[in-house]
């Protein structure tokens, strides 16, 4: 096969030599041959990578890419949506809290700097600068939000267009990507999943049986008799 | 010399963390009279209805990028000489160029202290001054 696939010298000789005998018809005919060989070729190799694919594609089946794709990325995009807002919260909340710090200082320097005796009011006046500029530092730390904010954004960017890449994917091998079921996991695997400890429920199916309130933890205890 | 603390300044951010922080900045130097907007889209009308001398502001932002606005402003005849101060997390030497290429007057990385801003604000002022 291979050797058929491959031009060889003898047909090219040939061609030179019915092209210096003015043979058109036969160079014709010769230089077909050879582009034949050319296509047979590209030809074989684009059928073998169609195989390639057509044969990955196949194999899906019931590949735990279906199911990651179904529920582990939308999982992960929702985890770190949860922490864009959590640390948006945090740094909020720290962020209101200095900045009614600082106004209770500037009231509070105001209201002592009359009652302080002349000699202790330069020292007054350093410590409220002191704590000035420590607030102001604590103010500018929460700058990190924006900064770590910009990154977890790109990293949902890419996730998502992984994402319609593997969905484009799955339809293409014939797959319906609505119809891909939940993980059959059984009542005991589940358990002892949530045995090893799965960090904060963040996500909406990770609030599934959720004890959401310490009085719904006592509660639960008091019914064993704890 | 000291600045002029009755400037107006507006501040661009799309993070409200940021524009927050900036804010509150401005306000411990002294400058009281700020407003905000969350991206150039929001910043650009508010800017030609008049009344600001001075814009910070950040690049990477959706709709209206920081380099659109500023290329905005650079390109109208009413606020092409209006200071603009970029805070951004962008760092790239090219990009500094190319930021200074479109008619920036300062540049910031994030994270930032408190004394460059203020040092940054001071420079833009006096070089607006002398020119």
């Amino acid at each position: 096969m291979a050797s058929s696939t491959h031009i060889n010298k003898q047909n090219v000789k040939s061609l030179l030599e019915a092209l210096e005998q003015g043979d058109e018809t036969r160079a014709e005919a010769l230089l077909d041959e050879l582009t034949q060989v050319r296509e047979s070729e590209l030809f074989q190799q684009v059928s073998s990578l169609t195989h390639n694919l057509h044969q990955t594609l196949e194999g899906l089946g019931d590949a735990e890419i279906l199911l990651q794709t179904k529920h582990d990325i939308p999982d992960a995009t929702e985890r770190l949506e949860y922490v864009m807002t959590a640390t948006e919260e945090a740094s909020n909340k720290t962020l209101e809290s200095s900045e009614r710090a600082l106004a209770a200082l500037s009231q509070l320097e105001m209201l002592m700097s009359p009652l302080v005796a002349e000699e202790d009011k330069a020292l007054l006046s350093e410590c409220t600068a002191t704590l000035n500029s420590e607030l102001t530092n604590i103010m500018l730390a929460q700058s990190f939000q924006d900064l770590t904010g910009q990154v977890l954004n790109r990293v949902i960017l890419v996730i998502s267009s992984l994402e319609q890449s593997l969905i484009a994917l799955i339809h293409e091998s014939g797959h319906d990507y609505d119809a891909i079921p939940e993980r059959a996991q059984t009542d005991e695997q589940k358990k002892a999943d949530q045995m090893k400890g799965v960090g904060p429920n963040v996500t909406d199916k990770s609030k599934e049986d959720l004890a959401e309130t310490q009085e719904d933890v006592d509660d639960l205890l008091a019914g064993l008799g704890l | 010399m000291a600045l002029n603390r009755e400037m107006k300044i507006l501040v661009v951010d799309d993070f409200s963390t940021m524009r927050r922080i900036v804010i509150n900045l401005l306000k411990e130097l002294g400058f009281n009279n700020t407003a905000e907007a969350d991206d150039g889209e929001t910043a650009w009308p508010m800017l030609q209805s008049g009344g600001y001398d001075f814009v910070v502001s950040d690049w990477n932002m959706p709709n209206m990028t920081g380099l659109d606005l500023l290329e905005k402003i650079r390109a109208d005849k009413d606020l092409n000489c209006l200071p603009f101060l970029l805070i951004t997390a962008e760092a790239k030497r090219n990009q500094i160029l190319g930021m200074a290429e479109a008619g920036v007057d300062g540049y910031i990385v994030k994270p930032f202290s408190a004394s460059t801003l203020y040092e940054q604000m001071y420079q833009i002022i006096e070089r607006k001054r002398v020119q």
